[in-house]
Formats: C-alpha cells, sequence, structure tokens
C-alpha cells in the first residue's frame, strides 16, 4: 500500500465513523435484513405492525439494550384515529412496547403538530397509548431545535429537534394519506415534524426539500401505517367518506423503498411521486418496487 | 389577634387560592371540556346578574347562583367584599403596606353608588358597561391579558439565560426548574395581548391606589361593593358597641371602609365590610357583632341631585356612543371576527361583560381584546385575530367559559357549520398566482372536511420563462368557516396572502355574501 493509499484510506474511514457517530441513526452499519420491506395485512393494528417487525429480523436487530429510541409519528392534526389524519395509536404502541422489550433504555415520542398539540396529542390517542406502553410524550419545546448543516440540493441547513438528532435509534412511524401538493405523504414528509422555523416555506420546492431533509435524518426503520389510509382531503381530512381501511403495514429500512411500495398501496405508480423519483435518482434508495425483495405476510 | 379576624384571614386566603387555581385551570388540556367550572366567581356576581337581566332582558343559568350572594349580603352584610371578593383581598394585601390616615373625604363613598346608577340606568337602555368596572371581570381580564402574560414571560426570559448558559449543568438546570414552572404556573405557550401594557397599568392603578388609602377601590369606587352596600342596609348582623367604649378612635384608623365606626350610633352597615379589624382593635373591648341589634346605625345619603345626574348621564350616555357608523344599518367592520356561537352584535354587546375569559382560554391565543373596532361600548371584547391565532376547527372552550352566552355554548358537530368570517385571498401576494411559485399551504391546513379551499392548476411562466405549473387556490364560499387557519398558517407570514375578514358570519343576517 502506497502512503498515498493510505492516508486517504485512513481519512475515509475516520470520515465514516465520524459520521457513523454523528450519524448513529444509520443503519447501514448494522446488518441487512434478509428482505427490503415487509407487507403485512390482518385486522390487529398491533399484530401486523410486531409481525412486520420481527419479518425484518426483530426489534432487537435495530435497537440495542440501552439505546435512547425516538419513535416518531404522525401526530400533526386534531383528529380522532378514524379520521386516518395521524399515525394509528396502537401501532405507535406497539412499536415503543418492542424498543422497550428490546432493551431500549428509553422511547420518546413527539411530533410538532399543525393544530394544537395538546388536542392533536389528545385526541389522536397517541399520548395515551404511548403512555401506557411506557414511552415517554413530550411536547416540542421550541427552545431545543439546533441549526443542522444539510447541505441538500435546496436545503442547505435547517433548524432540527436537537432530541431526534441525539438519540441512538430513530423509527419513523409515518401515517399514509393524500396531500394536495407531494399527492402523498408517506415516510419522507413525515419528517416535516421535526424541523423548526417557518417550515410551510418548503412547499416552494416540497420535492427536492423533502430529499434533503430525510437524508439529513436517516431513520433505523420505517414503519408505515396504512391501517386507515386517506384518500383525499389530506393531510387532514374530517371525512369519513375518504378514509379507506387497509389493514396494513409496511416496513423497511430504506425510507425511500417504503415511500416507493406506499405509492402503490393508492394506485400509483412510485414515479408519480416527485420525491421519490429525486431521492433514486440521487442513489439513496430503490424505486422500483418489481425489483425489491418483499415479504408479504396476512394474518 | 382575635378569632374572628383570624378566620377572616384565612376564608380570604382560601378563596384567593381557589380563584387563582380557577384561572389557572382556564386552560386547554387536549380534551373537549375542561373539568373545572372556571368561571365560577363570575356565576356568583350579582352585578352582572342585575345589569344582564336589564340589557338582554335574560340570563345565563349560572348566575342564578349570584341570587346566594344577595341572600348571605342580606343576612350578614358585605361579607363578600370583606371575606371573598379575590380583588378585596389583593386590596388588602397592597394596603397593609402602608398603613396611613385616610386624607380622601367620606363623602368620596358616594362615588361607587353613582357608578352603580350610571351602570344600572345604561343597561337599563340596553347597554353593558358594567363589566369594565365590576370587581371580578376587572380582576380576571388583567391577570389573563397583563399579570399572567407578564408573569410568563418574566419566567421564560429567565429559562432562557440558564438554557444558553454554556455549561451543561446550569443547562440541566433550567430544564429542571422549566419543568417544575410549567406544573406549577407556566401557561402551555407564552400568550401575547394587544393592550396588554395597557391593561396592566390599570390593574396596577387600582392597586396602587391602596397606597393612597387602603381599599381605595372598595371604599370609592367598586359598583359590585356599591350594590351589596345598598343591600347590607337590611342586613341582620349588626355591629353594637357597649357602654364601655371611651371613643378613643382606634377603630376608625383599621376601618378598611369609611364605615365611621369610632361615631357609636353612626356605624355605617352600607360601608362596613366586616373584616372586624374594629373588633380585633379595640382596647375596652367593647365592639361585638350579632343579630337583632337595636343600635341605631348611619345611613346611605348618596343625594337626590346627584342620583338624578348619575341616572341621566347612564340614560344620555347609551345614544352618545351609539352613534357611530357601526351602528348603521349595513355597515360591518372587517376587523370584528367575533369568536363561534357569538350573539349577533347587539345582542352580544348586551351580554358581554368584557370578563376576557374567552381570551384565557382561546387554545391558539387569537382572541384578542378590542379597542374601538366594536365601538366604546364594545370595548375589551373578544374579536379573532388569525395572524395571531386562528381559531381551532374542534375547540369550542369559549362558549364554554363565557359566563353571560354572549358566546353560546356549541357542540363540535355544532360548531363545524357555525361560519364567523370568510377567507380572501390576495393574488398580489399569493405565491403561485404572483410569483409563479408553488405553495398549498392555506389548502393543506383547511380543516373543513370537504376543504373550503380548491386548487386549480395552471400552467405559468416563472422569472426566467420557463412554463410551470402551480397550484392556485380558489375558497368555497358555502364551506369557509372563516377560522383563519389559512392566514394563521400563510407563508407569507408579514402580511398574509390569505385573510379573514367577518362577512358571511352565521350570527349577523345583513353580513352576508352569498344570495
Amino acid at each position: 500500500m502506497k502512503r498515498r493509499d493510505f492516508l486517504r484510506l485512513t481519512a475515509l474511514t475516520s470520515l465514516s465513523v465520524a459520521i457513523g457517530v454523528d450519524n448513529r441513526t444509520n443503519q447501514a452499519f448494522g446488518a441487512a435484513p434478509a428482505y427490503d420491506l415487509a407487507v403485512v395485512t390482518g385486522a390487529s393494528p398491533q399484530k401486523i405492525t410486531s409481525a412486520a417487525i420481527d419479518a425484518l429480523g426483530g426489534m432487537k436487530t435495530f435497537v440495542k439494550r440501552g439505546d435512547v429510541v425516538v419513535v416518531k409519528p404522525n401526530i400533526g392534526w386534531d383528529r380522532t384515529p378514524e379520521y386516518a389524519a395521524n399515525t394509528n395509536p396502537e401501532v405507535v404502541a406497539a412499536i415503543v412496547r418492542l424498543c422497550l422489550e428490546a432493551g431500549a433504555k428509553k422511547v420518546k415520542v413527539f411530533d410538532r403538530s399543525v393544530n394544537d398539540p395538546r388536542r392533536c396529542y389528545v385526541q389522536s390517542g397517541i399520548a395515551d397509548a404511548v403512555k401506557k406502553a411506557g414511552g415517554e410524550v413530550s411536547y416540542i419545546d421550541e427552545r431545543k431545535f439546533r441549526d443542522v448543516k444539510i447541505n441538500g440540493s435546496v436545503l442547505k441547513s435547517w433548524p432540527l429537534y436537537t432530541e431526534l438528532m441525539e438519540a441512538d435509534k430513530v423509527i419513523n412511524v409515518p401515517i399514509a394519506k393524500h396531500h394536495g401538493l407531494s399527492r402523498l405523504t408517506l415516510g419522507m414528509k413525515n419528517w416535516m415534524g421535526v424541523m423548526g422555523g417557518s417550515r410551510a416555506s418548503i412547499h416552494q420546492k416540497i420535492n427536492e426539500s423533502l430529499v434533503d431533509i430525510s437524508m439529513a435524518i436517516k431513520p433505523t426503520l420505517v414503519v408505515l401505517d396504512a391501517v386507515r389510509v386517506l384518500t383525499a382531503n389530506g393531510p387532514q381530512g374530517g371525512n369519513l367518506k375518504d378514509v379507506k381501511k387497509l389493514d396494513t403495514i409496511v416496513a423497511g429500512v430504506n425510507q425511500v423503498a417504503v415511500d416507493a411500495y406506499g405509492a402503490t398501496l393508492f394506485g400509483m405508480k412510485s414515479s408519480d411521486l416527485g420525491y421519490v423519483r429525486i431521492a433514486a435518482q440521487n442513489g439513496f434508495g430503490p424505486m422500483d418496487t418489481a425489483r425489491m425483495k418483499i415479504r408479504k405476510i396476512s394474518i | 389577634m382575635n378569632t374572628p379576624r383570624r378566620i377572616r384571614i384565612a376564608v380570604q386566603a382560601a378563596f384567593l387560592l381557589l380563584f387563582v387555581f380557577l384561572f389557572l385551570q382556564t386552560e386547554s388540556k387536549g380534551n373537549d371540556d375542561l373539568g373545572y367550572p372556571v368561571k365560577l366567581f363570575l356565576d356568583f356576581d350579582p352585578l352582572i346578574l342585575i345589569t344582564t337581566l336589564l340589557s338582554a332582558h335574560a340570563v345565563a343559568a349560572g348566575f342564578l347562583l349570584s341570587i346566594i350572594v344577595i341572600a348571605v349580603t342580606f343576612i350578614f352584610g358585605r361579607v363578600f367584599c370583606g371575606w371573598i371578593c379575590p380583588l378585596g383581598t389583593l386590596n388588602n394585601m397592597v394596603g397593609s403596606l402602608r398603613r396611613s390616615k385616610p386624607r380622601i373625604s367620606p363623602r368620596w363613598n358616594t362615588a361607587k353608588y353613582l357608578l352603580l346608577v350610571f351602570l344600572i340606568v345604561s343597561s337599563l337602555f340596553g347597554m353593558q358597561l358594567a363589566g369594565v368596572f365590576d370587581p371580578l371581570s376587572l380582576l380576571i381580564r388583567s391577570f389573563s391579558l397583563a399579570v399572567y402574560p407578564a408573569l410568563s414571560s418574566a419566567t421564560n426570559a429567565g429559562l432562557d439565560l440558564l438554557y444558553g448558559a454554556p455549561n451543561q449543568s446550569v443547562n440541566a438546570f433550567g430544564e429542571a426548574v422549566a419543568a417544575a414552572a410549567k406544573k406549577l404556573y407556566l401557561p402551555f405557550q407564552q400568550p401575547f395581548y394587544e393592550q396588554g401594557w395597557f391593561i396592566g397599568i390599570l390593574f396596577l392603578g387600582v392597586l396602587g391606589l391602596n397606597l393612597l388609602e387602603q381599599r381605595f377601590w372598595c371604599r370609592y369606587l367598586c359598583p359590585l361593593g356599591a350594590l351589596l352596600g345598598i343591600f347590607s342596609r337590611w342586613s341582620f348582623l349588626k355591629r353594637s358597641v357597649s357602654e364601655g367604649c371611651n371613643e378613643c378612635g382606634a377603630c376608625n384608623r383599621v376601618c378598611v371602609g369609611n364605615a365611621t365606626p369610632h361615631e357609636k350610633d353612626n356605624w355605617k352597615p352600607t360601608e362596613c365590610l366586616y373584616c372586624r379589624n374594629c373588633d380585633d382593635v379595640c382596647p375596652k373591648n367593647a365592639v361585638s357583632f350579632g343579630f337583632g341589634s337595636k343600635q341605631p346605625t348611619g345611613s346611605l345619603n348618596i343625594g337626590r341631585r346627584r342620583v338624578v345626574t348619575a341616572a341621566l348621564s347612564g340614560a344620555v350616555a347609551v345614544p352618545l356612543i351609539r352613534t357611530v357608523p357601526l351602528a348603521k344599518q349595513g355597515f360591518h367592520n372587517p376587523a370584528l371576527v367575533r369568536p363561534p356561537g357569538s350573539l349577533d352584535e347587539r345582542e352580544f354587546l348586551q351580554r358581554c361583560v368584557k370578563c376576557g375569559e374567552c381570551m384565557k382560554v382561546c387554545i391558539t391565543g387569537g382572541l384578542q381584546p378590542t379597542l374601538m373596532e366594536a365601538g366604546l361600548e364594545g370595548i375589551w371584547s373578544p374579536v379573532l385575530v388569525p395572524k395571531i391565532g386562528y381559531c381551532e376547527y374542534r375547540c369550542t372552550l369559549c362558549g364554554q367559559v363565557c359566563p353571560t352566552g354572549a358566546i353560546k355554548r356549541l357542540t363540535i358537530q355544532e360548531k363545524e357549520k357555525v361560519s364567523i368570517g370568510t377567507a380572501m385571498i390576495d393574488k398580489g401576494r399569493c405565491l403561485p398566482y404572483a410569483h409563479s411559485t408553488p405553495c398549498i399551504v392555506c389548502e393543506e391546513v383547511c380543516p373543513t372536511g370537504k376543504k373550503a379551499i380548491w386548487l386549480e392548476e395552471v400552467t405559468v411562466r416563472d422569472a426566467d420563462g420557463n412554463v410551470i405549473t402551480v397550484k392556485q387556490p380558489h375558497i368555497d364560499l358555502k364551506t369557509c368557516i372563516g377560522c383563519g387557519i389559512c392566514e394563521t398558517k400563510c407563508p407569507v407570514i408579514d402580511r398574509p396572502a390569505i385573510y379573514v375578514t367577518s362577512i358571511g358570519e352565521t350570527r349577523s343576517k345583513t353580513n352576508k355574501l352569498l344570495l
């Protein structure tokens, strides 16, 4: 080995270690599961959630003893669960329980709601369900946003929530819904809930922004709640006619793959979603669901 | 200290604490109900009962509780003022900082009766001004809009210092203090109110007058005190002085109500707060309170001419205040977006007592006190300012805490159908219209089941000449309820490109837009 190669290798290794330490949420350093995605259908939200995570190797593959885990559902709206505007509380609670069983020291749950946070937390049923499961629910504290360098194509830096950035593991638990601009809100768009500042302005370049932000927060695991999905008047709904019951959970490690599959739940192609297209073009994940290894289970 | 005085101080403390507790509970915890009867003190206020009855010819059921206060006053005198009223207790506390001889002629006692006459006569002609001077309204309004926001702001400034310190253990300490303060007294979010400083200065003025003379407000100004004073004339519980009195005058120095206790046969039950200071201080132990005393008492002499003048002023004030453009048929103030469930403007003003409960409880802090938007008679009544906070779609708290029914209590289902105004788009500022830039935030946050904002996909040219597609928002007038969340969340933050005005409000028969 030449000296220059050695130096280059050392630099790269330390860089990747540095990224690994800085961004401990990146599962890419762990053992890759046998499947890209697990798609489980069944009547019990709690059971299909557990089954999906088991299909990817169980929660112990993702969460280690003593980890501080952030579980990030969508608690954006003052709606009760049947309106499919927030993540299903049973799904969130199931994940919290699995994390604790896997030895997590703490499981934190929060979201920067759009409607009044108190009403969102209570009416969504999530605060109650998470507390019962042993997790810690907290409201967003505006003091805890810190500017994070993103260096994306549109977002160069943005205030992000420190409790999430400092967690050992992050599990994204979005709900699949219609959205007027991005067409669907799935996993990548769920990160808007940890963005501080005037986040509404990212709608000006929504697809690029979502990719930028998603690459800054790489989750350990994504569990997409499609127990009930909202097919119109999203993202907050309000009309039960727009709600469709799919009784489905999609879980995966790569957020682009999960969102790509999410599109198919609505009869769309993954390429219909601008942010999935851009993410795939940049090599952040696969878009072609036909080429993914998918474990489908029905219980 | 003798027992009655000790008991009185304990009772005062208990009621003040109850008042503060209920005040702190006037805040959402995420459920549809608050869980506590937060407007309880107002329910017991006979001044509001009587003036609302006269102005609106109707009264909210809760106010029947105030009959208890009237009954108690007939039996025990003005014990409400001396033992219960939280503003009276605060006046007591501030007044105890300085004990000076009365400097104001006791004849000024009559001022409060004249104010009462003024308020009652104007309410008879349909104008509810009592809330401006009612002690409970005044206290809740001052706490809600001035004292509490200032306290919260000061606390947060301190916490920010601890958070910002370049030392981790100081930061952790800050976090612990913040958690404790949040549990104990901090509001969920920092409130901001128009005129907070002004209402605060008025309140400090009321408290500051105690330095001139203890319980200045209660002696000379309080219209509720005057009302109870009148009832107190016939109270059964009377003060009597035994032969042991050597007229040393000690009692007069501690009297907080200008009741002339040192003039043996001229003790004035209308002014006495039954605080028992005179009983406590008497070196001869000659003072006692009991039922059925035959000792002559001082009478209430306001002066017939003065009463007539006050009554006439009350009558004249009504047309004087009302002759403003707002009273003109079909004239509506676009900024006067009232809370959901508000009665039609005239009826609303006949009931609203400006207590500030609705503004305190408003979940987004969007309900603000008016200055002159609703005319002088509407001063400090609630108006929604969406730039500060919108009306939360499924929240019904303002109607729950309104003591007089000026804001009706609505169920969530009823509220979803009530429009408080209509959103309009400023196409000169809206990003997809004026600047060929994508944005759908107003549509995204629109809460009606079928969205009141719909998007039209159009192709436009951007600044570089490229043809791009944007979605331009439109308002569906039939569906829009004027909640204002679109205005609150509009990314054009300094002057939102979508805004709500009062037109289309359900409560008005004339402020209509649609056929």
